[in-house]
């Protein structure tokens, strides 16, 4: 039904998330599961990994269909209005009334940084400020350059033109809901434990969420159980 | 705008007023559990009570163990929803011991075991599937090739019982074993069931989620309590100590009330003694609230109109 699938068989980090909430601490397992789509021309599921995903962007100038935005039927007992994130097949769901869902494609958290759990949307911001957490900051050049922050607005600003900021309580955790300046990202695992839209796609939930909006990170896959 | 300001104030004294001359006035009160079949039975028995034996009824929000103690002390005459075996040890000592609460002699069943979405329900059919690895591995969603499955909230008596039940039929070897917020699992089911992906997960009727998804109970040996050796939960070790290679015993609810009732309000006890409701009844209630989230006092005046010769008959010696 939904032309994209989890390869099962690879092995993936997640594994700690589950062992956290199991209450049993291990070292991170470093792999990455491998999302599969289907390829119409050729009748065939193929891998859909950084290099395929750049080359069907600079082909088809849009992103697979499945993960492009759009309402699907999704019963549920969440209340319209609350998002509900599925790393594993990197869909966000905003809950819609009448038993529906309006589904975004996302990209989630490379090994290390994934998390599950219940949180909720503290704050919102148009052209937000991006600023490196020290440990890239540490690791790469270009974030250096902008470690007192790179102001929002900017074409190369990888938070793109929204964010929303994912807090428990009253207290911000690091994690966001953001854009991208790099579409072709959307279904992988790639981002620093934040959950990415593509840029359309971020404007267009931004609009439609309040700040107190429930957020459910599901504990699948990608998605690691950091506790909150 | 001012003579509205002052007209606002005087229905905001006058509600406050009457509020409290309603409180000072009622002549029962039932507690309101936080799940939503417990809120609506409350509300249910709140309006069928006031409509048949003319008495006004309090509904206040708490938890069992606080109803409990305000059953014994007089300040909470109903409790609509306790369950067995989970309060076993508040009725051995309310109900049992002290008698100063009585249950009702109508119960609902319910049941506890593993479901599965109907993806899943292809491959796995019975706990036995659970301990074969190539069945379960449909249950992978973190690439290590164990399939992984939501045993219950970390807070839940019966989560540790799952993990008893995981390592005596042998398929905790295979599988990795998750707790998390009951919310968050749903959540999990429902974007299972819209993408078609298979999903293994504890799960308890009655509850909405029957009502939302098509979902199929594993098949696994009736229950028998010799097969069931649990150590008591207070020792560190007691999910190593304990074993259970059955399904669970089957549950129920019932109405409990203070004792005091049956010589204070005798037409009460005799009205909480005929309430019934189906297991169905039930689901359909923690769907209208949990699901359509219709308002407690609401769901329960359309419910009592709709069975006014039920709700009636409850009042009849």
């Amino acid at each position: 039904m939904n032309a994209v699938r989890e390869k099962r068989s690879t092995s993936r980090l997640g594994r700690l998330g589950w062992l956290v909430a199991a209450g049993i601490a291990l070292a991170p397992l470093m792999a990455l599961a491998q999302t599969q789509i289907y390829d119409s021309k050729t009748g065939k599921w193929v891998n859909y990994d950084k290099k395929k995903a750049r080359q069907l962007y600079a082909r088809n100038k849009q992103l697979p269909e499945a993960f492009q935005r759009q309402i699907v039927p999704f019963r549920t007992a969440e209340a319209p209005g609350t998002i509900i994130i599925d790393g594993n097949q990197h869909f966000l769901y905003l809950v819609q009334p009448g038993g529906q869902a309006i589904r975004y494609g996302i990209g989630v958290g490379r090994e290390g940084f994934g998390w599950a759990g219940m949180v909720r949307v503290g704050r919102k911001a148009e052209n937000p400020t991006w600023t490196p957490p020290p440990e890239m900051v540490a690791r790469d050049p270009h974030a250096a350059k902008w470690a007192a922050g790179m102001p929002g607005g900017r074409p190369d600003n990888p938070l793109g033109p929204r964010a929303m900021y994912l807090f428990v309580g009253d207290s911000d955790t690091i994690y966001r809901i953001h854009g991208t300046i790099e579409p072709w990202t959307i279904g992988l695992d790639v981002s620093s434990g934040c959950i990415r839209l593509n840029n359309e796609d971020v404007i267009d939930l931004y609009d439609r969420v309040d700040v107190g909006a429930k957020v459910i990170v599901l504990m699948q896959g990608a998605a690691l159980y950091k506790g909150v | 705008m001012k003579r509205r300001a002052s007209n606002f104030l005087v229905s905001t004294v006058l509600a406050s007023v009457l509020a409290a001359a309603g409180a000072q006035a009622a002549d029962l009160v039932i507690s309101a559990p936080n799940w939503p079949s417990g809120q609506a039975t409350a509300n249910i028995l709140k309006i069928g009570i006031e409509k048949t034996l003319g008495l006004a009824v309090d509904v206040k929000p708490m938890g069992t163990m606080n109803a409990f103690v305000g059953l014994e002390k007089g300040t909470v005459d109903v409790q609509p929803e306790i369950w067995r075996p989970n309060f076993d040890d508040l009725v051995r000592k309310y109900v049992d011991e002290k008698g100063a609460v009585t249950l009702a002699g109508k119960s609902v069943a319910a049941w506890q075991g593993l479901c599965a979405t109907p993806s899943a329900a292809r491959t796995i059919k019975s706990i036995g599937d659970l301990g074969d690895p190539e069945k379960t591995k449909v249950l992978d969603t973190d690439g290590d090739g164990k399939g992984e499955m939501w045993i219950g909230a970390a807070t839940w008596l019966s989560t540790g019982i799952e993990r008893v039940r995981a390592k005596s039929y042998g398929y905790g070897e295979n599988m990795t074993l998750v707790e998390a917020e009951e919310d968050v699992a749903m959540a999990a089911v429902d974007a299972a069931i819209a993408t078609d992906q298979p999903m293994v997960f504890y799960c308890y009727a009655p509850h909405h989620v029957f009502q939302l998804h098509e979902l199929t109970r594993l098949e696994e040996p009736a229950h028998d309590a010799a097969k069931w050796k649990l150590a008591p939960a207070s020792d560190p070790l007691w999910i190593e100590k304990s074993s259970a290679t059955t399904a669970w015993d089957a549950a129920h609810f019932q109405i409990g009330y203070s004792s005091a009732l049956t010589e204070k309000r005798p037409d009460v006890a005799n009205f909480l003694e005929h309430a019934d409701f189906t297991a169905e009844e039930v689901t359909q209630m923690s769907y209208a609230l949990g699901v359509e989230r219709q308002e407690p006092l609401e769901f329960a005046r359309k419910w009592v109109e709709q069975n006014e010769a039920r709700v009636e008959g409850w009042a009849k010696p």
